[in-house]
């Protein structure tokens, strides 16, 4: 197991880190720098929990290995507050109900915020396409879409 | 009345902490000295384990211990009913998840690499893999010695005689139905901490508990602690559906052993793989089904022998068939009624408790009977149900009168009907299915059903609930009570209770993070009975803390109190008008405590074990699906779902939608997706994670569904309300297996869930 030095940006502070190269980005998010609300729930890039966007990409953390992060731009929830983007989707979430346990919530975030940041009025289908590589088991997604449904015509009124 | 906290879209407390990504869940945790677990599986699902040799695992880098079955040093069986389960087995393996021993190092990556090392002796025993099999074993082969022919539970509802019913008859029809096993899916793979106290043999443990008292109790019989010792407090939990309760308290009972060993704190988290391993299912069901009615349609008899597999272990097996066999009829008047559930040990995956318990399975196999009884009688689906349906004062199909509440399934279908536009889609679809060389067809059906709210005559004169509030000194109101956040909503649900129970402002309200220590023993968050018991224990203790209160005003203000009312952060009494805070005040003023514990008991319900009163109250529900099945591929597409259901009152309209969304999306996938391959033959499972399991994406699930709210206060609930977790999910497998079969042309063509592309593929040929 040999470190490497990565530097990269993440949620807007550029980073230095020294760690294993054979770590995923996952690995080095949540314990080398203790950001724990990107989750893992199925370490095979399905479920989405670990969605963060990666130069503008939503990408499943799970997947990506530590090397990648090399000179990215990396944004992750813990960063969405300081977005006007991550803000209100963040306020759309809670107040649409689109929050149940949570776990899964900061990847769809990623994922909404990944599809605003390209895309600021999108449909429903398309938001709809956006997660559908996020799993959700308590809301049935319906009030997750109205939420960033929601966020996109809150975006084009500020 | 008029009330000012409940009926009221509040919005989530712990939304916020949640959207932002600070909500604590189990694997979160960080303390210093953490040490990080990794389990090791028997290789056979059925073995004597002869020896396990673990030293090369404890010569490994990083390893700090690795611990054996043989080293609880208290009782080596757990279970809340029937103490049967293994949280690590040392004398046989009765299935795959059966973990052998356990590697404790200062990182994950060691604790695996050292897992690996761990090496076992076996002597394999029969696998039975099936129900069938393990009936048919001779004695000599079981899994349990307890239960030499296997089977492990049984619950026969027996009211009137269906011999008699079938003899008066005109129609008398059999099928057959099956469902697989379904796995909870909760997102978060189960993650434990505890961490030992550093003065004493005791232990606080975080993570994901579903049920910190039984975890609790568990513990307390593992490691041979008082209870007192043992302090659960449960993390943030992602997801649970009844999924975290048995299997995490065998991570527990691991974890805390080497908690105790080393003196260290301990994290044990699953992943996926060994999550949908080790946890345990939805009961498949098998059912045979008679059913007889009159050629108006009136139904006659109902009878049911159903067959579930219980796996390696009992877990809640017996109660599980308690509701497939009292919920299984269905809401419908029936004179005669027998059906017997019965559960059998298997080296399966073991079946526990999974929302809806039971009853998702009984009523797919009723509903889809009677739309082939519908099809018989030359009836449609809807008709034979306007017929049956129960009604005010009617006695249900368990022998309960029910005049206590609205009886309103007939109102909750006719508005899941109408939303849905069925009657008219019900005539066109029939129509066009007509049609031999239309490939891509339509259907829609509907399914109906009845819960029983809590544990019902199962558990008599033993569920109760407990809270403990306390208002502070600033006039800030405390909850303390152990039923956990899931994901339900429960939370904000309690602390909207509370505020209407003490007459404040929600804001005032500040539910304490649940803590066993604090909260007084309340049983767990299960069986959709959170709103119901835990508002009566709320309200029970509202009443007498501000029976204390008045006591104090009527000490600081000399003047009667006997018309005392407490609104809205006032309080009233003679010619007297002061806020909450001066009340409060004037309490603790005159030296008195305003705390109180607050209890609730399910009165005694009449019931002898086959007919009677079987629950307290019911929730009713109609779902309706509408699907489109493309017979050259197999491929259903869910057009749209519409769940309607009468809780009551709902406490927070929005989380309970919220509720019916999620439900609706679960039954889609019991009912057209989730398969874990299972193997009769070796027990195994195919489908270890989701890229093999799959559940209904944001694609898969219809943007339209629709939850409709039909309101009835129950006068037997504390603020009117009865949970809506389980009854949110239980008729939509069936209402979509009702909608295939309508569009594949004959009800019943498909009698096994889940219809999935291969099974609709191949009935859509066999029909051809």
């Amino acid at each position: 197991m040999h470190n490497i030095t990565l530097s990269f940006r993440l949620n807007g502070t550029d980073y230095t880190v020294e760690t294993s190269a054979e770590k995923r980005m996952l690995d080095v998010l949540r314990n080398d720098l203790g950001l724990t609300g990107t989750k893992e729930g199925c370490g095979v890039g399905e479920c989405g929990a670990c969605t963060v966007v990666l130069n503008g990409e939503a990408v499943t953390s799970c997947l990506v290995l530590a090397g990648q992060m090399q000179g990215a731009d990396i944004m992750t929830i813990e960063g969405m507050s300081e977005t006007q983007i991550g803000s209100i989707l963040q306020d759309c979430f809670v107040e649409g109900d689109a929050i149940q346990c949570g776990f899964c919530t900061p990847g769809f975030i990623m994922s909404a915020y990944a599809l605003l940041l390209k895309n600021p009025h999108p449909t429903r289908e398309e938001i709809r396409e956006a997660v559908a590589g996020n799993l959700c088991r308590c809301t049935g997604y319906k009030p997750i879409v109205n939420a960033i449904e929601q966020a996109g015509l809150r975006l084009s009124q500020s | 009345m008029e009330t000012h906290s409940i009926g009221v879209s509040r919005e989530r407390i712990d939304a916020r902490a949640k959207a932002t990504g600070r909500a604590e869940f189990g694997a979160d945790i960080r303390l210093p000295g953490m040490l990080y677990c990794k389990g090791v599986h028997t290789k056979y699902a059925h073995a004597k384990l002869l020896s396990v040799n673990t030293e090369a695992a404890e010569r490994a880098p990083g390893v700090v211990c690795v611990v054996t079955g043989k080293d609880f040093p208290g009782e080596k069986v757990f279970g809340e009913i029937f103490v049967d389960q293994y949280a690590m087995v040392y004398d046989k393996s009765r299935f795959l998840g059966d973990v052998i021993a356990v590697v404790a190092a200062e990182t994950q990556e060691q604790a695996n690499a050292a897992a690996e090392l761990v090496t076992a002796e076996y002597e394999e025993l029969p696998v039975l893999g099936s129900p069938r099999a393990a009936m048919e074993a001779p004695a000599e082969i079981c899994i349990n010695a307890d239960y030499p022919d296997n089977i492990c539970g049984n619950v026969h509802v027996i009211k009137g005689s269906v011999d008699e019913g079938e003899a008066e008859a005109d129609v008398v029809l059999h099928s057959h139905y099956k469902t697989g096993f379904v796995e909870h899916a909760y997102i978060e793979p189960e993650s434990i901490t505890v961490i030992p106290s550093r003065m004493r043999p005791e232990l606080t443990v975080l993570g994901s508990s579903q049920a910190p008292y039984n975890l609790r109790m568990t513990l307390h019989r593992l490691l041979n602690l008082p209870m007192a010792r043992i302090t659960v407090r449960p993390s943030a939990i992602g997801g649970s559906f009844g999924g975290k309760i048995e299997s995490v308290e065998s991570i527990a009972a691991r974890a805390g052993l080497i908690a105790l060993k080393t003196g260290r704190p301990v994290q044990y988290t699953l992943t996926r793989e060994e999550s949908i391993l080790e946890s345990y299912k939805r009961h498949p069901i098998e059912f045979d089904v008679t059913v007889g009615a009159s050629k108006d349609g009136t139904l006659k008899s109902l009878r049911v022998e159903a067959i579930g597999d219980a796996g390696a272990y009992i877990n809640m097996s017996p109660p599980v068939m308690y509701k497939t066999a009292t919920l299984g009829p269905g809401p419908y008047r029936i004179a005669h009624v027998d059906y017997n559930a019965t559960s059998v040990l298997t080296n399966n995956a073991h079946t526990g408790s999974m929302r809806g318990f039971g009853t998702p399975q009984a009523i797919l196999a009723l509903e889809n009977t009677l739309n082939e009884l519908a099809e018989k009688l030359g009836m449609t689906p809807l008709e034979l149900r306007r017929k049956n349906l129960l009604h005010n004062g009617d006695v249900s199909p368990c022998g309960h009168k029910l005049d206590f509440h609205e009886v309103s399934i007939a109102s909750v279908t006719e508005k899941a009907l109408a939303e849905s536009d069925y009657e008219r889609k019900y005539q066109q679809y029939t129509e066009e299915n007509r049609d031999p060389d239309r490939r891509v067809r339509r259907g829609i059906g509907l399914a109906c059903s009845m819960r029983g709210a809590s544990i019902g005559a199962d558990g008599n004169g033993g569920d109760v609930s407990r809270v403990l509030i306390e208002v502070e000194e600033d006039a800030s109101v405390h909850v303390n009570i152990g039923l956990v956040e899931i994901g339900q909503g429960l939370r904000t649900c309690q602390s909207q209770m509370a505020a209407e129970g003490m007459g404040v402002s929600f804001d005032r309200v500040t539910l304490g993070e649940t803590d066993t220590s604090r909260s007084p023993f309340t049983g767990a968050c299960i069986a959709s009975r959170g709103t119901f018991l835990g508002g009566g224990a709320i309200y029970d203790a509202c009443e007498k803390v501000k029976a204390i209160i008045a006591e104090g005003v009527q000490k600081h203000y000399k003047k009667p109190v006997d018309d005392i009312h407490f609104e809205n952060d006032r309080v009233t009494f003679a010619d007297m008008d002061i806020s909450f805070e001066e009340a409060v005040h004037a309490c603790y003023h005159a030296a008195l405590t305003p705390m109180a514990a607050g209890t609730y008991t399910v009165p005694l319900l009449d019931w002898d074990g086959h007919v009677g009163e079987p629950f307290y109250t019911y929730t009713y529900s109609c779902n309706v699906a509408e699907v489109e099945v493309d017979l050259d591929s197999g491929v259903v597409n869910v057009i749209r779902m519409v769940g309607c259901h009468d809780m009551g009152r709902a406490i927070n309209p929005t989380m309970v939608e919220g509720q019916i969304y999620g439900g609706l999306a679960m039954a889609q996938g019991m009912g057209l997706l989730e398969d874990l391959g299972h193997s009769e033959t070796t027990s195994a499972f195919k489908n270890l994670n989701f890229e093999d399991y799959l559940l209904p994406t944001a694609l898969d699930v219809p943007d339209c569904n629709t939850a409709l709210l039909d309101e009835h206060p129950d006068p037997r609930s504390a603020f009117g309300g009865r949970s809506m977790g389980e009854p949110a999910t239980e008729p939509g497998a069936a209402a979509l297996l009702c909608a295939v079969n309508h569009a594949l042309g004959r009800a019943g063509t498909i009698r096994e869930v889940p219809a999935d592309l291969d099974r609709v593929f191949h009935a859509a040929n066999a029909r051809n």
